[in-house]
């Protein structure tokens, strides 16, 4: 990795501490970020597909499942796009219309997300959407980091160390880590590992 | 001289949080960090910017959202 903020020399032992305790620190976003990160890739690279299964859910079972949003639009479920979200469709006025719809079945306020006549689009414009709210996360959790060292630290510089924990849990790469983590039965580590 | 003892006063109550961390707002809505920066790009729940950046969830704005869904 080129622009590697520890490329030209190893870490400190108080920075190998200071990341360590951090990674402790935010273990939970430790562990959701790469999570979320990989639904959101998997849904990227998956909409073709979806899209024409809900193609074919349209035309083959136009009427079922149905849906009713929040703001009183009725759906019929296509096909799941995660655990409460699904792609659906209506044929409103005879057009085809497709909605990434968020089910809330203990309220049942079920809202739409985005729609749309191409399903691509509307899937598309969704998985944007989950980008967006990625780096707001990420925003925020640097900041929190960096939050958090400076006062467990105080005088010493740490957005090295900040910068480093950013591209160990927050990028495509920590994503792909987690995921082969997993399918290896293992658990993170506390340490720098480059 | 018998002396009557000073009840001693209430302990103060903590004030009130005005704000919370998005893990902290997470935690009282009961659902993961993700949900949370949904609505926050989603526009659905407002939050602001300390000085180093972190978002902060304005506890009324958590109110706000719980009386909207």
């Amino acid at each position: 990795m080129s622009d590697h903020p520890f490329k030209f020399r190893r870490p400190t032992e108080i920075e190998d501490k200071a990341f360590a305790e951090a990674t402790r620190y935010f273990a939970g976003h430790v562990e959701q970020f790469p999570a979320s990160l990989g639904a959101v890739k998997h849904l990227e690279t998956h909409i073709a597909t979806t899209a024409v299964a809900a193609h074919m859910s349209a035309q083959q079972s136009p009427h079922e499942n149905p849906i009713l949003a929040s703001d009183g639009s009725q759906w019929h479920k296509s096909v799941d796009v995660s655990e409460n979200i699904s792609i659906c469709h209506r044929n409103a006025t005879g057009t085809l219309e497709f909605a990434v719809v968020e089910l809330f079945p203990a309220t049942g306020r079920n809202e739409v997300l985005t729609r749309g006549r191409s399903a691509v689009e509307v899937l598309k414009a969704f998985a944007q959407d989950q980008r967006q709210a990625l780096q707001i996360w990420k925003e925020d959790l640097a900041a929190q980091v960096r939050e958090f060292l400076t006062e467990k630290y105080p005088g010493h510089e740490m957005d090295r160390v900040a910068d480093v924990f950013v591209l160990q849990y927050a990028t495509e790469t920590a994503a792909r880590k987690q995921a082969i983590t997993h399918s290896h039965g293992q658990k993170h580590g506390g340490g720098i590992h480059i | 001289m018998e002396t009557v003892p000073n009840p001693q006063p209430p302990p103060a109550k903590p004030p009130e949080r005005l704000a919370y961390s998005v893990q902290e707002a997470a935690d009282l809505l009961g659902v993961n960090y993700f949900s949370v920066y949904r609505l926050v790009q989603r526009g659905k729940l407002k939050v602001c910017r300390a000085l180093r950046g972190k978002l902060l969830v304005p506890r009324d704005e958590l109110l706000k959202l719980l009386k909207s869904e």
